[in-house]
Order: structure tokens, then sequence, then C-alpha cells
């Protein structure tokens, strides 16, 4: 199955009009679909302007793939997130490319927030993993990370609407080939900011040597936020890619990225700002159950996805605003409930 | 007088007296009952075996788990549909008798005949469809599929026909419905024994079949033509309180089995084209699961289809609404049949039916046994449907009125009409609402319907009633067909008016009415231009009459506009003063307007707001103006309203569209400040704690602002809720002239090109993350802040000091005493008795006594939760989940008005639904027949594609041939029936799929086609032909889906052989394999084998002969030996999936439609003789002698060996030399005399010793005679004195022991 589900990728990921520099990494993004499925066919005219696309069947099994450096790797998992769990075989990709960059989320962020989501849906097992085998940082790249991820046939349905309190703080600053002190300078000027709020901070500094450090340098941090329910909040910063802009100061850096985190904080919900579309497509995709979540405010990506998800799959989502009680508990929150089309995964064997 | 003889006294056996006696005297024996004894003999009662203990334990258990089904979650709704109720039988077996039976015995009324399904209320929960099913064999796949229950009619008399066991193994595939078996033609048996033994042995096959215990149900004789009421009744009574299995396949898919049809082609489109595909409306329960709007559907025996409209309309067969009383009056005795012409109302989307039968029904009825049967047949053979010839109809109630067509029954005020128009320019499509009387009006002046329009666009756009307002100007739209044509040339004009003005004007401007507009507004720098200026001078020319109008004059460049929007302003202004939480009618649907304006703003510009909104920074706004101002104070209170983060939209930029932007957002800003009665004007913004000022009014602010803000956020997200479907049916229709399409590039493409996608939510301009107070909004999000009530650490420890609290140390006898939970609570438990008295507590009070309660309510979750969690299992646990989550699912969208619940969770099952489908094929319409059903499933997902499915496959044990591959079959498989081509393979061990040729008899094998996608673990069955009827059973093959792709990897052995031509010692070369050097690479290092079993292997190509190679082997080859190679060759599958589409058959040939024929029957047909391969004949076997030669052994080998095994070359004796011969004797005559005499007396000597010799045998003979005899009798004689001895020994044994018994007597007989 999963037609539909691709299409929504694909369409997702913009592919008409392809004129500037974006070119190569949506040939790369097409590539990598042409070899998660099978029995796709596609068709770019002469121009590349236009893009014939017919979904097949998703595939899985254990493949590679080189990324264009363009783009980071999250770019890509963000979309395999989605088809993984409704894959043939279990999926066990390994990705070449850039790791950590300024505009995509970042492996170690999807790590941290997209594993535990999918989790909630019943995805779990030991398959489940994203490993980063190598770091490399734009512009070169030269990172290699492993997915890996089971295949289900029914979603769980969620109620997800309580995130619950933060209870810990807990990160990981990154640095390949500049000095390793610069990871130490981003945690404490990141726990300077983070301390005035909770004890419990802990940064992992995490500085790549040799032929896993990729071949560009560069450093950042992320940051996770745990509630005691679960929920998992992220903010992350990428040093400026070398040769452009202006070099950044690692303590500036640490206090910009927490900063950030508790301006997601301020945003709250149950599922961070980066994983509302994926939540609300796993939502869609459950049994025909209600599930319902809170989220922080709707980001234009998650609104662009809302109106994809009704086309494909007509699907309409109640959508209530909800203010904290409580003063000290950040912004407005938005419900989002649904019911599930009652999708399950035909390509998955039984016997 | 003799006294009467008294009757004895009768001791009582059983009865409370007896077993009190009986107690009693067993007390006396010390024998008490069985707790007695527990307790006087503990031993033995404990366990005796704990081998036999842990079975019996099991072995319950065993039995209680068996019980036990995967939980699921119950998703049945509130209002059931109606249950299905397919009557199934052989012909001539009573089915029609029966269901008019029924329909009598629940509604009190006669039915005469039956076309299609007939819907009865049978009891106060319970509503039936009862359908009857005929012996086609695609009825009864298509009904088994829908069946809720199946009365199956057996006729007695006979016994069990085909159709019932193939109607059984329909229904084992496709899931197992309830069955109930109905034995009719009982009164032809005039023997009562043979009655019984029929009956006992009729139950018993059924039972075999559907499973011991199945209800079989008797209806004996006939009356009038008429089963017996009572019979019918109980039978009736059994059909109401029965208890349905939920099945996997009808929960899972949404179907229809419609009992109306309508057409509601263009008559026009049928004049010109009588084939042309139609348009059909169908009508029925909706069961099953959730059906959404454009979904895909398959009718069986029509095709797939997209549904293009749903609607729900009014129950016409409603349950009565609950009373408490125990039967249904006679009112509430409903039956819908539309097929059939019953049933009084019938409802369509816009407008009721009233079946009165006309003026003459009752004369007529009086004439014809079938009253209804004209309506009905009229009804399907219109050309036009009723809706149309509805609106075409016009009545007048009064002398000289206005005669009123179907448009205005059932509206309050006239609805506006859709027109669509076309922008030349943009190629985009405008959708006009006209009015019917403008619209005269309209003719004389261009201008003017200008301002119709905009007028019209601003009414459609009304508030969340649009919706359904559009949903009724579609319907309208057939109407407005002639007026198009008019109206293009209008257009026209206008345009090129438009065009003009463009010239005119240099100066920007953007309106903010037409979402449209808006979103076009942002395509590029050039093209929205011009289109902002004639939406600029559409609004000039519209300025002083349209109220609705927004105020989007664009302040800095017109000041006449501006006139006119301040003006508007205030109005609105002193009306927002006046009552602030009741805004007129009016503003609060432009606010709508407005919002859904802003809703269809692109991904990048809500980012930039959203980006603005959070951003604080003053500096950077050009214009700076106070209502940019109002908007910062607003966000550093943090109150995110969604509307305001839309509205803080403004950035500056270059483009001057956007500046444009700009001046709307200014102009909405305005609009809102007005509302919040312009709190302060001069806001000079440069003061930190600007925000402190006002704050309750402006939390009331805020609170006004959230409630407009809710259901925005719907409108941001979706837009208004038809505006898509509108556009896509607009697009259809879009074409120029008949001939060309007007191609423009899609809307949605347009806004998302130039822009990065990435899911991460960038924050430009973060809070100052360093203010105490921006510090402080999220202080509570962590653990380390303040906790609600409930689940406050602290807070909690209290609660439990005051539950657990008190306790007495029994040891020391030191009584604790909990703390008081707050100074308030002893008093109020002191007051609790004059709270009673009290008529009216304090709040306080009531606070305190809900504290009480709450407390109380602990201590019992408390308990329970200590003694009923012990035994909770995983099974519990997971029912408890099950059960939550469908409670949420029911009470979820419970609250919610129809309409908008069907939006969220589609049309839910139990509704009656009206499902509109285009390009139906117009034999469906042309050869309907009612007495067919027509059901419409709704298909999964992905359901509507093609792949190659796998399946499992058993060919029938009852069926007569075995199948053969790439023979075309039919199969039903989900809702459809089709026909395909199946290939039939075998697993091998090493997972390898191997093609067969047949199936196998007995056993199952793998089968692969092409066809419609369906999910694993769905049956399907089989049949080679669906058409005529044949005595032999028409299943052919049953199995199960299981697994679905899109290749495959079916194989089939391929062995290529070759001839050795040059062979060396273990090294050869071999020729004839394959063709070239190519082919020969492709197989290096592949195992060969000859056949008489030397392997080897494929080294390397030589380059002559072409396509030889160079081989090894384990031995050394023979020239005679032949080579071959094993490979497997993928078999392709033909493409081949048509579906039967039996319902396009013209009536009474519906049973008959054939699709492909196999291979042998039209051989058959045509009469051509298979040409056999000669190579495949059976020819004498012919075995030539074979010579071999001689074995030779080397002589130092034959040295070496021993002599055992040495070889023994004798050589054959050779005549002996005429030397070495012995000389012969010559006798001189005396010597012959002796050597004859002695010979002679020899002779006579060996004559005499022989003649001895056989009398001495003959004396023996005698003699062993003799001597037999007498040992004979000498044995007789020994062996009756034995017996005589034995007889004395035993008798003196008996006596012996006789004595030795009796002891003492022994001694003294001695």
């Amino acid at each position: 199955m999963g037609d539909c589900l691709q299409k929504l990728i694909m369409s997702h990921h913009k592919m008409l009009n392809a004129t500037d520099s974006r070119i190569d990494f949506e040939a790369s993004f097409i590539r990598l679909i042409d070899k998660v499925t099978n029995g796709s066919r596609i068709e770019i005219n002469q121009t590349g302007t236009t893009l014939y696309y017919q979904p097949g069947l998703l595939y899985g099994g254990s493949l590679e793939h080189d990324c264009s450096p363009s783009r980071s790797i999250g770019y890509y998992l963000e979309s395999l997130l989605c088809l993984a769990p409704f894959m043939k075989h279990p999926l066990k990709i390994i990705l070449r490319g850039v790791t950590n960059d300024q505009v995509d989320p970042s492996v170690d962020v999807l790590k941290a927030t997209a594993l535990p989501l999918l989790k909630k849906f019943g995805i779990d097992g030991e398959g489940l993993e994203i490993k980063i085998n190598r770091r490399g940082m734009p512009p070169k790249g030269g990172g290699e990370i492993l997915f890996a991820c089971p295949v289900r046939k029914v979603l769980q349905p969620v109620q997800f609407t309580d995130p619950g309190k933060i209870k810990r703080i807990r990160g990981t600053a990154y640095s390949v080939r500049v000095s390793p002190q610069m990871a130490n300078r981003m945690v404490e000027s990141a726990r300077s900011i983070l301390n005035k709020f909770l004890p419990d901070i802990y940064i992992y500094t995490d500085h790549m040597k040799g032929v896993s450090s990729g071949k560009s340098p560069g450093f950042g941090l992320c940051l996770t936020a745990e509630t005691i329910n679960g929920t998992v909040l992220s903010a992350e910063l990428a040093s400026n890619p070398q040769g452009q802009g202006a070099a950044v100061l690692p303590e500036e850096l640490g206090q910009n990225c927490a900063k950030l985190l508790l301006e997601e904080v301020y945003r709250g919900g149950c599922v961070d700002s980066t994983n509302q579309s994926l939540v609300l497509l796993l939502m869609t995709l459950g049994q025909r159950d209600v599930s319902k979540v809170l989220l922080g405010p709707l980001s234009p990506y998650t609104i662009e996805f809302l109106r994809h998800l009704r086309s494909f799959f007509q699907i309409m989502f109640k959508i209530e605003t909800k203010t904290p009680e409580e003063e000290h508990m950040g912004g407005e929150k938005v419900l989002m409930t649904c019911v599930g089309i009652g999708f399950s995964n035909l390509s998955k064997t039984i016997r | 007088m003799e006294e009467k003889e008294k009757k004895k006294h009768r001791a009582k056996h059983s009865g409370p007296k007896a077993e009190k006696k009986r107690k009693r005297y067993l007390n006396d024996l010390g024998i008490g009952d069985e707790e007695n004894a527990r307790k006087r003999n503990p031993k033995a009662f404990t366990v005796q075996s704990a081998v036999r203990m842990a079975r019996t334990f099991h072995r319950t258990q065993d039995l209680k788990t068996k019980k036990h089904h995967i939980p699921v979650v119950d998703r049945t709704p509130l209002e059931p549909p109606p249950v299905v109720v397919v009557v199934v039988g052989p012909p001539k077996v009573g089915k029609s008798t029966l269901i008019k039976c029924l329909i009598k015995n629940f509604t009190r009324q006669k039915l005469v005949e039956i076309r299609g399904p007939v819907t009865i209320v049978s009891g106060k929960k319970r509503r039936l469809t009862i359908i009857e099913c005929g012996c086609d064999i695609n009825t009864m796949i298509d009904l088994a599929k829908v069946a809720d229950l199946v009365l199956m009619l057996i006729d007695a008399s006979f016994g069990f026909e085909m159709e019932t066991f193939e109607f059984l193994n329909i229904c084992q595939v496709h899931g197992f419905p309830k069955i109930m078996g109905v034995l009719t033609h009982l009164d032809t048996f005039k023997n009562n024994k043979q009655l019984k033994k029929t009956k006992k042995k009729l139950k018993h096959r059924f039972w075999t079949e559907v499973y011991p215990g199945a209800k079989l149900f008797y209806l004996s004789g006939m009356v009038h033509g008429e089963y017996q009421k009572q019979e019918v009744h109980n039978l009736g009574r059994f059909i109401s309180v029965m208890k349905f299995r939920p099945l996997t396949w009808q929960t899972s898919h949404p179907y229809v089995l419609a009992d109306r049809m309508e057409e509601l082609t263009n008559p026009e489109d049928v004049r010109i084209n009588p084939k042309c595909d139609r348009k059909i409306s169908l009508y029925g329960y909706l069961r099953g699961a959730h059906l959404k709007n454009k979904s895909q559907i398959h009718m069986p025996g029509v095709g797939d289809f997209t549904v293009s409209d749903v609607s729900f309309l009014p129950d016409p067969c409603a349950l009565p609404e609950q009373q408490k009383k125990r039967s249904l009056n006679e009112k509430e005795k409903l039956v819908y049949a539309p097929l059939s012409g019953v049933g009084g109302i019938v409802y369509d989307k816009d407008a009721v039916y009233i079946d009165l039968g006309g003026s003459h029904a009752h004369e007529k009825e009086e004439e014809e046994v079938r009253p209804n049967h004209e309506l009905v047949q009229s009804l399907i053979s219109t050309h036009s449907a009723i809706d149309i010839k509805m609106a075409s109809s016009k009545v007048s109630l009064f002398m000289d009125s206005r005669p009123l067509g179907s448009e205005d029954v059932g509206q309050e005020f006239v609805m506006p009409k859709e027109d669509r128009q076309i922008d030349l320019k943009t190629g985009r499509v405008r959708r006009k609402a006209l009015f019917e009387e403008e619209e005269k009006e309209n003719d004389d002046a261009v201008s003017d319907e200008e301002d119709d329009q905009e007028e019209a666009a601003a009414m459609s756009e009304d508030g969340s009633d649009g919706d359904d307002e559009d949903a009724e100007e579609e319907s309208d739209r057939e109407l407005l067909g002639e007026e198009m044509a008019l109206r293009r040339t209008k257009r026209l004009k206008t345009e090129v008016a438009k065009e003009a003005a463009v010239s005119e004007l240099p100066a920007f401007a953007d309106s903010d009415d037409d979402l449209e507009m808006s979103s076009e507004g942002e395509e590029g720098t050039t093209a929205p231009e011009d289109n902002e200026m004639e939406e600029d001078e559409e609004e000039e020319e519209e300025g002083e009459q349209s109220t609705y109008e927004n105020g989007s004059s664009d302040s800095e460049f017109e000041s006449a506009s501006e006139k006119v929007a301040e003006s508007k302003q205030h109005e609105i202004n002193s009306e927002g003063t006046e009552m602030r939480s009741q805004i007129s009618d009016h503003s609060l649907k432009r606010k709508a307007a407005l919002t859904t304006d802003s809703g269809n703003c692109t991904a990048e510009e809500a980012s930039e707001s959203e980006v603005e909104n959070s951003s604080l920074d003053e500096g950077d706004d050009e214009e700076g103006s106070r209502d940019e101002s109002e908007v910062e104070e607003s966000n550093r209170k943090g109150i995110r309203d969604t509307e305001a983060k839309k509205s803080g939209r403004i950035k500056p930029t270059k483009l001057k569209s956007v500046e444009a932007e700009d001046d709307d957002v200014e102009n909405l800003l305005r609009e809102e400040e007005e509302y919040e009665e312009k709190i302060d004007f001069s806001a000079d913004t440069t003061g930190a704690l600007k925000w402190k000022e006002d704050l309750t009014q402006k939390a009331a602010e805020a609170f006004l602002r959230q409630q407009r803000s809710t259901p925005n956020l719907r409108k941001l997200v979706y837009g208004t809720a038809v505006e898509d479907e509108d556009q896509e049916s607009e697009d259809a229709g879009d074409e120029v002239g008949g001939l060309f399409r007007v191609s423009r590039p899609d809307k949605a493409s347009k806004q998302k090109a130039n822009a990065l996608d990435c899911s991460k939510f960038l924050i430009e301009k973060p809070q100052d993350w360093d203010l105490e107070e921006v510090m402080s909004s999220i202080r509570d999000c962590f653990v380390t802040g303040k906790w609600e009530d409930d689940k406050d650490a602290a807070k909690l420890l209290q609660e439990d000091e005051e539950l657990y609290g008190d306790f007495e140390d029994l040891e020391t006898g030191v009584v604790h005493k909990g703390k008081p939970a707050a100074e308030g609570d002893e008093s109020g438990s002191e007051e609790e008795e004059e709270d009673e008295k009290m008529s009216k507590p304090d709040p306080e009070e009531e606070e305190k006594k809900k504290e009480r309660m709450d407390k109380k309510r602990k201590l019992k979750e408390m308990f329970d939760a200590e003694y009923d969690e012990g035994d909770a299992t995983y099974f519990d646990n997971l029912k408890e989940e099950m059960h939550r989550q469908a409670q949420l699912n029911r009470a979820e969208f419970e609250d919610q008005d129809d309409e908008t619940r069907v939006q969220y969770e589609g049309f839910r099952p139990g509704m009656y639904v009206r499902i509109e489908i285009e390009n139906v094929p117009c034999e469906f319409v042309l050869n309907f027949d009612p007495h067919y059903p027509i059901i419409l499933g709704g298909l999964g997902n992905s359901e509507g594609n093609v792949g190659y499915v796998q399946l499992r496959l058993k060919k029938h044990r009852w069926y007569k041939k075995i199948l053969k591959t790439r023979d075309p079959l039919i199969l039903s498989l989900g809702w459809r029936r089709f026909q395909t081509i199946p290939m039939f393979y075998i697993e091998d061990h090493n997972g390898r799929h191997r093609l067969l040729k047949y199936t196998p008899q007995h056993m199952h094998c793998g089968a692969t086609f092409w066809g419609p996608i369906t999910p694993q673990g769905t049956g399907f069955l089989a049949v080679q032909s669906v058409s005529g009827t044949t005595p032999d059973f028409r299943i052919a093959a049953t199995g199960v889906v299981l697994d679905l792709d899109k290749s495959i990897t079916i194989v089939k052995k391929l062995k290529l052989t070759g001839f050795p031509f040059k062979i060396f010692k273990n090294t050869c070369f071999i020729k004839g394999m394959f063709n070239s050097q190519l082919e020969v690479a492709k197989f290096e290092g592949a195992a060969i084998r000859t056949v008489s079993g030397i392997r080897g292997q494929i080294k390397k190509a030589l380059r002559t002969p072409v396509g030889a190679f160079r081989a090894t082997f384990e031995d050394k080859l023979l020239m005679s030996d032949i080579v071959f190679v094993r490979t497997w060759y993928p078999v392709s599958i033909p493409t081949f999936y048509n579906p039967v589409t039996s319902l396009l058959k013209p009536a009474g040939e519906k049973d008959s439609w054939s699709g492909m024929k196999t291979t042998g029957q039209l051989r058959h047909e045509r009469g051509i003789k298979l040409k056999q391969n000669q190579d495949s004949l059976y020819k004498p076997i012919v075995r030539e002698k074979r010579h071999f030669n001689k074995l030779h052994i080397p002589k130092a080998l034959q040295k070496a060996l021993p002599f055992k095994n040495k070889p023994k070359n004798l050589e054959k004796k050779g005549k002996t030399p005429k030397d070495q011969w012995r000389p012969a004797v010559i006798r001189e005559p005396h010597e012959k005399k002796i050597s004859a005499l002695l010979s002679a007396l020899s002779t006579v000597n060996n004559y005499k010793i022989k003649k001895a010799k056989v009398k001495h045998r003959e004396q023996l003979k005698e003699y062993l005679k003799v001597k037999q005899k007498e040992d004979e009798q000498k044995f007789k004689r020994q062996k009756e004195a034995k017996k005589k001895i034995y007889r004395i020994l035993g008798q003196r044994e008996k006596k012996m022991q006789k004595s030795s018994l009796k002891g003492s007597n022994k001694g003294e007989n001695m």
C-alpha cells in the first residue's frame, strides 16, 4: 500500500518548477523513494519541470543511499520516518551526507524526538533505531547514519493530551574538525541559562575524530527537554558552514540554543514543532478510533500538511484552541482530534 | 359392615420434611453433612494427588482461555442500521411467501409483490431489511457479503439442494453470517414417523455444515397460501432477539444495500447520445464503517466508481423515539420499500415526495393486483430525475401570485445561484452567485452585475452556513445552464472594461473579500498588480452600496476609498461598543470572511507572520503605526491569538504587493482595535513595562479574541469546507467553446513553488528570555514549578495524612490523630447536620461538601484498587482499554450536529444516505431490474488499485475437475467478482515458487493473479462460470489472500542440454547448450550434470564453435553422454482483470454473463483437435544389445594379486595328439569267452541280488505293519492302566484334601 502515503510524501516535497539548485537534492530524494519502493514509475520531462509519479509498493529491506549534501539527512529521514512502518520488509538503511545543518532538523533531534513518538503508536521493539556512525557538516558532508525501523500492520490510536512537566533536559554538543573545547564551551553557556529552571541538566559532548568526523568542520548543540509523561521537546543550533557567514562563538550558540528550547517550552504541546506533521500523519493512519494530541501553535508546514491530509485521505481534524488554565504554563495550545482512516499495512506478508 | 380399609402411611421420600429427617438420622449416626464432615475429618478432604490437582487446574484454565476472543474496539453505532436478512433457497421453496408472511407479521401490511429490499421496524430497537436471494450465483455471492442473518429455506420433501450448499460455502468464505435454517413443505409428509426421521436427518446434516446446535426452524403446513401465523410469529421473535457477531470485512468497509435508484443525467445529453454515461443517485442505509466523500466504491456487477457526492437524509424508516412501553403501536410499525413502491414519504436531498398514487390510484387498485407497480415503473423509466422535474414545475398558491418553483420551497430567503466565470487573464474560475430578480435587471447594466457578484460572494461566504448553501447551490446549477450562455457574452464585456481600467489606474490596491483574490495577490510581482487594479476598480464602483464590503481600501493611495472605509469602520465601531459579545451578524460574517482570507495565505507567509508575531522588535517597521504597537502589546501579554498572528504579518519588503497587503492588514487591525474601544491611541511603545497597564481590560479583550479565534483556526487550515470541492467541479466543466480547455497553473502548486520546504518551525526573533517576566511565563512547565492541586506532592501527602492519619498503636495503646485537613474541616463536620437543615448552603459549605465527597471517593477508589486489581489479567486490561477507546469514540463527536460531524468522521453507519455517482454505464440504468441487489461497497485506501495478488488456494473437494494454470477463472474477492487468469504454484523447501500445470487434487497450492489489491487474510472463492445452471457443484476453489506485490516470483524449470565434442581427462568441451559467448559468460560457474549423474561445472567460453565452453567433471565423460544445466525461468502472469458486469446485462439475461473462455472450451466448440507433440507420444522402447570389451588387468597388477583373485585363464583342453592316444586292446578268443562268461554270470548275480532285495523289502514292510498293530494295542492297554491308576490317585488326593480341611477329623480317620 502506501501509494496514497507516497503521493502525500512526494507532494509534500515540492517537486515542481525545479529551476534552481534545488534540483540535485530533489533528484536524490526521488532516487531514495525509488529505492525503498517496488514498481514505482517516475518520469521527469527533459526540462525537469514536471514529474509524473506513479506510486509503487513500499518494499524496504537493507539499503544504502547517498544523500545530496545540499540538504541534510534530516530532510530525507523525515519522509522515511513516515514511510518506514508501512514497508513490506523492515527497513534498514544507511544514509550518507550531512548529518547536521541549519535548515533541516538534524539527525540528533529526530533521534531524540521522533523515535519516542513512533513508540507511542506501537512502532517499537528492537528494530527501531537511529545510529550516527559519522558526523558530517555542510558543505561537504561525509556523515553516515543507520536508520532501522520495524514494520507494523496497524497503528494504535493515541490520546496524548497531557504533556506533563519537564523533568530533565538532555542534549548533545558536537564538534567535528574543530577544537574539542568548543563543545564544552557550548555546554557551559547553555547550562547557565537552563539552570534557572531545572537542576537536572546533562549535555553530552560528542567530539568525533578521524574518519568519523566527516569532511567539513563545524559544531552545534541539540537540546531536548523531557517531561514526566514522556513528551520530548527539542531545539538545536549549528554553526555556520565553513566559508559561509561569519564565525559563530560557541558561547553565543549555546545561549541561543537554550533560548530556543525555552521558546519551544513556551509553545509547549505534547509533540515538538518539528514532529507535528509526523504525529498528525500517524494519527490519520490509525485504526478507526479517535486520536487526540495537544500541540503548540501549528507551524506553516503543518498547516500545509493538514491540507494535504485532507486532499489525500479526506480527513479533517477537529481543531480546538486551548489556553492553559494556569498562568505560567506557556502559550496557547491546539488540541487536534481525528478519527483514523483505518489504514492497514497491505504490503506486510502474512504467513 | 366391614370397615373401609385405611390408607397406609407413606413415609416422605423427598421434600424438606424428608430432608430434615434424613439429616437427623445421619446426625444420630454421627455422619453429618459435608460441611460437618469436613470439620470432622479434614484429612479426607486434603489434596490427594498434587499432579491430578495440577491437571484439573490446567484443564479448567484451558477451557476458560479457549472462550477468549481477541478483544476489539466496539465500533457499532448507537443507532445501528437495519439488520440485513437474506432469504435464500432453491426455487419454489417458499421464499417470497415467507417474506410476505414476515412483513405481515411485523407491520400488519400485506405486500403483493416484493422487489428489492424491504425495510421494516421490527421492534423498539431493531429494524430489518429483508431481501430475497435467487439462485443466480452472482446474487448469492453479493448477498452473502452483506448479510447479517441468512434464512436458509430447505424443501424438506426434497432434501438439500446444491444451491443450499453453494450458498453455505460462499458464506464460509466471506465471513460467516448468522445462519438459520427453515424447513418448509413439511405438510407433504403423510407418515409421522417418516417426518420425524427426515427432520432429524436434515438437522444433523445442517449441523455439520453450520455448527452443532444451529437453529433449524420448521414451518409445517400452509393455510390459505400462507404459513401458519403462530409459526411465523415465533420465527419473527427469533429474528428480532438474535445477536450477531461482527464480521471483519463488513466492519472494516462501508457499504450500502441500495433500496432506491434515481437517474440524474441531463436529459439533453441522453437525447443527443442515448448511450452516454449516466449520473445516478442511490439511496440506502450506510452500514459497516464510516464513509467519506470522494472515496472509492465498487458496485458488484457494475464496476468501480468514485463517489461524487454523499449526503445524509432523514431516516425514512426511523426507530420510534424511546418510550417506556413494551411494544410498538401501529403508527410506529413502518415499512419502507421504494423499489416495491411502499413507504409513503420519500425524501430527497432537497425535497420530500409524498406518494399519493395519483387521483385514480384507488380505481386502479381494484383493477390490478399490483397497485404500486405502475408508479415505480414510471419512476424508473423517467428520463429526467424527479428533482429536475420538480425544479422546473411551478405552483401558484393564490390567484395572481407569482408561481413558486421548487427552489422557493423550504428556503426563507432567496438563495443565490451559482454562475461560473473565467477570468481570461489568469485563467481562474470565479464562482458567481446570482439572484433571480437581479438577473433580469442585469441585462441592461453591466456595472450592476459586478456589484451583484460582489454582494453574492459576500453572501455565500457568510459564516459557517456557507458550506450548506454552497452545496445547495450546486444542485441548482443545472438550472443555470441556459443562463450561462447569455452571461458569457456579458462577461467578455466586463473584462474589456476591466482591462481599460488597468491602463487608467496606476495605483496598487488589494482586496480581501475573496479568498482567491488574496491568494492571487501573492503570486508574484507583475501579475497581481493587474488583478489588484481590477479589484480596485470594482470596489470603487460599488463603494457606496455594499455594506458587506470589506474595508479593504488602500488608505495611502486613494482618499475616496479611504473615506468609505473609515465611515464603515465608524459604523462598526459604534456597534461594537454597544454589545461586544453580540457583534452584529454582518460584522461577524465579515470576520469570518476575513479569516478565511488569511486562511489561504501561503505557508511562508504564515511563518513570517508567526515570526513577526513572536518578535518584539519595534524598530523594523517603517510604518510604525499605532496598529502595530497594539499588536506588540498584545504579544507581550503572551496571548497568542491566532487572529493576531494573521494580522501580524507586517514585514518590510520591497515588494509592493506585500506592501499592499500591509495596508490590508492595517485596516484589519484598525477594525479590531476599534472593537476594543481604542485603548490607547498614542501608544508610545518605548516604555518597557507598558504591558502592565490595564491588565484586566486586556484580559477581557484577550478572552474575546480567544472566543473569536477558535473557529478561525479551522478555517485557517481548511478554508471554508466546500471550497475545494467546488473548485474541482468547476475544473471539470471548464471548457471554452466545448473544444479547448483553459489550462492554468494549479493554485496550490503556485503557492508552494518558491519556498524551501522544511518542517522546522523557525523562530527568528525569540523572546528575551533574560527578562524575569518572560521567564516566569513558563515557570510552571517544569517540575520545579507549581503543580496543579490534584498532582502536587505536598498537597497529596497532606491529603493522605487526612485519610490515614488516624491510627491506634495496638501495642502501646497510643492513639495517633491525623492532622486536621484544614481549620475549617472540623467545623465542617460539625456543621454537617446543620447543612441538611439549611435549605440553601453557602458556596463555602458546598465546597467543603464537595471536598468530603472527593475524599470519600478517593478512599473508595483505593479500596477498589486494593481488592480488584489482584486478579486483573492481561486480557482484562486489554478489554478495559478497548472499552475505554470505544467510549471515547462515541463521546468525542456526540454533541456536534450531523453536518460538522460528517466532516470530521465521515458518514457514520446507520445514516440513510444518498450517494451520487457519475459515469455509470447506460446499460445499468436501461437494464435496471430491482430484483437484483445493488450494493455499494466502499473500498479501503489502496483497494482500488491492481497488482499481483498471491493466494493460498484449494480446489473444492466437491468440484469434479481440477483447475488448469492459465485458464480464466472467476473469483469473488472482497466486494468484487471478476475474471482473471491465475497461475498455480507450489512452494519448494527453499522458498522457491515452482509453477504447477494443474491444481493438486487434495492439497493446498499457491496461486498468483493480476487483479485488485485486497487486504491479506481476505477469503475468496472461484467459479468457472457464472452463467447458466449445471447440476454439478459450481464452486471450483476456495482460499485466502496471502500477499500483495508489484512483482512476481513464480518460476518454472528449464533444462539446457549440450553435448561433449572433445573429452580430455576430466575436462571436456561442450557445445550446443548456448548460442553465444555472452550467454556462457552469464552461466560461468553454474553446476551441470550428465544424465548418468556425473557432476561438473561450467568454466569458460571457447572461441569456436560459438556458444561452446570448457567444463570440468568429477569423472571422465563419454562421447555419448548428454550434459544439462538446470535453470529457473520466471513466468510472466497475464495482466488480465475483467470485472463481471452481470448487472449490465438486459433484464432476464442477468445470469448469463460469460467472459473469456478457456482454451478447452474453445477447442470443444470449434472442434479443433489438439496437435500433440510427437515427442510426447509413447513409443515402444527398443533396447539395443550392448557389447562390452573385456576387462583388462595389467600384468603387474595381476602379479600382485593373491591367487584367489588372480584371473584363472583355464584354457580349453585341446585334442590329444595321436601319439599320445592310448593303444586299443585286442583280446584273444579264449579271453573273449572268459569275459563273456564272466559278464553273463555277473548279470545273473546282479539279477539275483536285485530280486532278493525286493523280497527283503516286502518282508520288512509286513513286519512293520504287524509291529505297529501290536504297539497300538500295547499303548492302549498302558493308557487304560494309567487312567485307572491316576483316577485312584486323584481320588486319594481328594480324600486327603477333604480330610485336611476338616483337620481334626483327619487324625481320627487315620
